[in-house]
């Protein structure tokens, strides 16, 4: 054999490679948290869209069956390895944070081009827009009730229809059913670390929005401390937990307060709950509508002394390009055909949700839905979540000043004084009114 | 030495896969505590050398009080009395029962040591269970008593926390001295009889001089253990009510993974790291009087 | 004074396993709830766990992985702690005692950079990832116990066994392997036992299904299962159950085997 012989091997091997780096299919890899077990059907529909437009790309969606924060961690770490996913589904309030950790690509070029663009309220469009970009679209909008037990209203001998006329009305509608009906807690609202993200938006944020003030000022890009509109909120949390103990203080300490709340309202254990419009699909699945109708309300929240009424809205969550994504217009088409009118309408329905696309709330099948139907027009009066970078920050020092008022340990003073520290240690510079 | 040399060959996996897997790692983890590296947020764009801020930050800190103060606690409480004393009792205890026939000692060492080989996360998973306040099995004792239930997890979670591990842990105490108690002769005893000792100066004319070792020993492995544990407390308030049982460990994990500030997770890593070498070698200087 | 004793081992027996009585009848039960009953008896959660929760898979990937930690550490261990034992240095014992302090920087600051090493070997969701990550975390503790155990048997055994002729290597295994038989035991078991329960490196080492080890699934289940539900104790406890076999195996064989005086019962 001559003695290039041995080269042959080597040279086949290379042709073999290169062949191979021409021949590999495109990737995209599309990663979403779900326990539920409602999104599937329609991720994988949009999949299934993607793939008949593209078959010569390999799409390969994985759905992690673990609660988003485990979920957040995972995403986190693979981004921090250069290993993220094409495209990834998170929560609308951490979109600044993203966009500041440069993981997230703008959808600006693509949004403008869309048809289906012009379906979308300027709201909504304004929620998403980040330092002039926008970064995301949102499908099922997260707004919050009021929640109470018509039945148990009944037999406290109160309204079954109730409008709370301010904080006070919550306050003596709790105390009054503490008073008549025994072996119910009259009323939860969340704070401490235990409640978590409900803390902040299911009990700091619609307090702090009763007092006509802001947690965030986006012109200059720094938190608002109004000290005489936060010590209402915290006298608010005093007298709840503390004074009047219409608050168990279990609430503070449960391992997952939202679940037991939400299982003691849907069972009728407890009067009033300020909890997200999504737990009233929960309540249905569980009891079947006719029942959850007769015995579930609803109301918005009164500002402190009554109007304006209003809503907390929240983007839910929503799928983002990932910066590092190497095919982004591709990433693109697997977005726009999850967000199609049916399936926005459909997922939404499901999981109830007011949507975000006017013409899927125009469907006949979402409009003859009540509760969407209400979801829906309370979207005027809300007023959405602080959209601001480090709020993972802020909301953790909410939860241990809304925790130390709450149990006690703390005077609203004090609390206050501490909040007003850690913010200021956390951030640097914050606005203090 | 050609032996030395041998023997060194036999170290080398060893400091291999150490070295890849713990020193590595470590020493990135000490870099990172200088650093304001994060995972969200624009830190994690880019991140600045920090030199000390992080400390300094920490210092200032009242969640790293807070979580100073009850990892002491916790340590103290779970493993210096709860562990140390329960598992010296119970030793005692069957090593006095051996010798006097009495039954039950079998059963006894099988469960504390159960408890202990039982994995970490299924023993949080028990006694959240246990200490679950409208259904678990200590309130509903208590109710079937007559008496009001106790929020173990939100009025005395440090208390519960402890107990819990000490249920967990004791049996390694035990295990130790079971084995030294049997290396001390029966003779002494016999002669500490003889000469008027009763069975508490037995113990501590006897037996603890010649475990003195030993004891030292077992103390600082559970001090260590205890210090960085992180699992059950986690498994039954995840640090909670507040900061009520947030430890060193859990502060410096959530830190790092719920509000994703790498470097200042490490800086509390790194100062968990000096204390337990402030305790070692208290524990050493206080025993090798010898 | 033998009846006090008696009574102290009621209540210490009563104390430990209150806990282990509710998980094992909850595991069995139809209705299980937070607190100790009699149960509905049923063997539903086991099935459920086998066929709706994919348990087979999970169990054969712990057994594998634990084994092969556990033969791959003890062989480790040996030789380490042989070698330490008799090596002759004069800063041994700081390096042994910066080994054990290496060993309490908490997990969570190696957990980033361990990710990112197994990432880059691409050794993520694989068997010998999770096996180098789990021998190496357990050998500064392991090969410490080992090297004491090595420590109370003396070199003039070994000595001896070179005047008689047999080499370095010889020697280790013909006469101080035998001897040392307990501690190898012992460091078996708990390497064992340690890869077997392994839950905190495991959340960031592994996420694919096929790869998913029981301590994992656990994990999801006392998070998951409860998530937007309850936590469905009979479940998760049949899940504990099936997490704690090899733990259980290990003890009662722990309790023959070992006819050395550790364990009570045995004259000494």
């Amino acid at each position: 054999m001559c003695k290039y012989s041995k080269l042959i091997p080597i040279i086949f091997f290379f042709i073999f490679l290169i062949i191979n780096s021409f021949a590999k299919p495109i990737t995209i890899k599309v990663w979403y948290p779900d326990e539920l077990g409602v999104k599937p059907k329609y991720v994988d529909k949009a999949a299934e869209d993607f793939r008949k437009a593209f078959p010569d790309v390999n799409l390969e969606v994985t759905r992690y069956k673990i609660p988003s924060g485990d979920f957040l961690t995972k995403l986190l770490l693979a981004i921090d390895a250069k290993e993220a996913p094409d495209v990834f589904h998170v929560g609308g309030t951490l979109m600044p944070e993203f966009v500041e950790a440069k993981y997230i690509r703008p959808l600006t070029p693509y949004v403008v081009k869309w048809e289906d663009w012009q379906y979308y309220p300027k709201s909504i469009k304004d929620a998403v827009r980040y330092k002039g970009h926008y970064y995301t679209i949102p499908y099922g909008l997260d707004v919050r009730w009021l929640y109470y037990r018509k039945d148990i209203f009944a037999k406290a001998g109160l309204p079954t229809d109730w409008k709370p006329k301010g904080w006070d009305d919550i306050l003596n509608t709790a105390q009054k059913i503490k008073n008549s009906v025994p072996n119910v807690i009259p009323f939860v609202i969340y704070a401490g670390v235990a409640g978590g993200g409900g803390t902040v938006n299911h009990g700091y944020i619609p307090l702090l929005y009763g007092t006509k003030a802001l947690a965030y000022d986006i012109k200059s890009g720094k938190y608002v401390i109004d000290t005489s509109a936060v010590k209402k909120v915290l006298e608010f949390y005093k007298k709840a937990f503390i004074d009047l103990k219409l608050v168990p203080q279990e609430v503070l300490t449960l391992p997952k307060p939202w679940t037991t709340m939400r299982e003691k309202l849907g069972a009728g254990e407890l009067a009033i709950l300020f909890e997200g419009g999504w737990v009233y699909g929960g309540w249905v699945t569980k009891y079947g509508l006719e029942n959850v109708e007769k015995t579930v309300g609803y109301t918005l929240m009164p500002s402190e002394k009554g109007t304006p009424y209003f809503t907390v809205g929240g983007l839910g969550t929503c799928w983002y390009i990932s910066s590092q994504s190497k095919n982004p217009d591709l990433a693109w088409e697997f977005i726009k055909r999850f967000n199609t009118r049916d399936i926005v309408a459909k997922i939404n329905i499901e999981d109830p949700h007011p949507v975000a696309r006017l013409d899927s709330a125009e469907l006949p099948e979402f409009k003859a839905i009540k509760y969407l139907y209400d979801c829906t027009q309370i979207l005027n009066q809300a007023k959405f979540e602080p959209m601001a970078p480090g709020i993972s920050k802020f909301g953790n020092r909410v939860q241990l000043m809304t925790g130390r008022v709450a149990s006690g340990e703390m005077s609203v003073d004090s609390a206050l004084q501490k909040f007003i520290e850690e913010m200021k240690s956390d951030f640097g510079d914050v606005i203090i009114k | 030495m050609k032996r030395n040399q041998f023997l060194i060959l036999g170290l080398l996996p060893a400091i291999f896969l150490m070295t890849f897997l713990f020193v590595l790692p470590s020493l990135w983890g000490i870099y990172s505590s200088f650093t304001n590296m994060a995972l969200l947020g624009k830190e994690a764009a880019n991140f600045r050398f920090l030199g000390f801020e992080n400390y300094i930050k920490l210092f200032k800190d009242s969640a790293f009080y807070t979580s100073f103060f009850n990892t002491i606690y916790f340590v103290i409480g779970s493993a210096l009395i709860g562990q140390f004393l329960l598992g010296l009792i119970i030793a005692l205890l069957i090593d006095y029962a051996e010798r006097r026939k009495i039954p039950g000692r079998g059963i006894v060492y099988g469960i504390v040591l159960l408890a202990w080989i039982n994995p970490t996360l299924i023993a949080g998973f028990q006694w959240s269970a246990m200490y679950d306040y409208y259904y678990g099995t200590l309130n509903t004792f208590l109710k079937f008593l007559g008496l009001p239930k106790i929020n173990w997890l939100g009025s005395i979670p440090m208390l519960s926390v402890i107990v819990a591990n000490i249920w967990r842990g004791t049996a390694f105490t035990m295990l130790i001295w079971l084995s030294a108690l049997k290396t001390i002769p029966v003779e002494l005893y016999e002669a500490g009889k003889i000469d008027g000792a009763n069975a508490f100066n037995r113990f501590r004319y006897i037996t603890v001089p010649m475990l003195r070792d030993i004891i030292t020993v077992n103390l600082i492995q559970i001090t260590m253990a205890t210090m960085g544990a992180f699992l059950l407390i986690w498994a039954i308030t995840s640090g909670g009510p507040g900061l009520k049982t947030t430890t060193l460990s859990l502060f410096a994990y959530r830190t790092a993974f719920e509000s994703y500030r790498l470097g200042y997770g490490s800086a509390i890593a790194v100062i968990m790291l000096l204390i337990n070498l402030f305790f070692g070698i208290i524990y050493i200087r206080l025993f090798r009087r010898r | 004074m033998k009846i006090l004793v008696f009574i102290i081992f009621i209540l210490i027996i009563i104390f430990f396993s209150i806990p282990f009585l509710w998980l094992y009848l909850s595991a069995f039960d139809k209705e299980a709830s937070a607190f100790i009953k009699l149960p509905n008896f049923t063997l539903s959660n086991f099935i459920e766990a086998f066929k709706e929760y994919n348990f087979t898979r999970y169990l054969i990937n712990s057994s594998f992985v634990a084994t092969i930690t556990m033969l791959l550490t003890v062989l480790i261990v040996a030789i380490s702690a042989y070698s330490i034992s008799r090596i002759k240095w004069r800063y041994k014992n700081s390096l042994l005692y910066s080994l054990l302090l290496l060993h309490s920087i908490p997990l969570s600051t190696t957990m980033v950079p361990i990710y990112g090493i197994m990432r880059t070997l691409h050794l993520r969701n694989s068997y010998l990832g999770l096996i180098l990550v789990y021998t190496a975390m357990q050998l500064p503790f392991l090969i410490w116990l080992m090297k004491g155990f090595f420590d109370t048997i003396p070199e003039e055994l070994e000595e001896a066994s070179w005047i008689d002729g047999c080499t370095s290597l010889k020697a280790l295994f013909k006469v101080i392997l035998p001897i040392s038989l307990p501690g190898i035991l012992v460091v078996s078991a708990l390497s064992f036992l340690g890869a077997w329960g392994e839950s905190m490196l495991i959340l960031i080492l592994v996420d694919s299904e096929k790869m998913k080890t029981v301590p994992l699934v656990f994990y999801e289940a006392i998070r998951t299962v409860g998530g937007y539900m309850e936590v469905r104790y009979e479940l998760v406890s049949s899940f504990a159950i099936l997490f704690q076999i090899p733990v259980v195996i290990l003890f009662i064989l722990s309790r023959k085997l070992l006819a050395t005086s550790i364990v009570p019962g045995v004259e000494r």
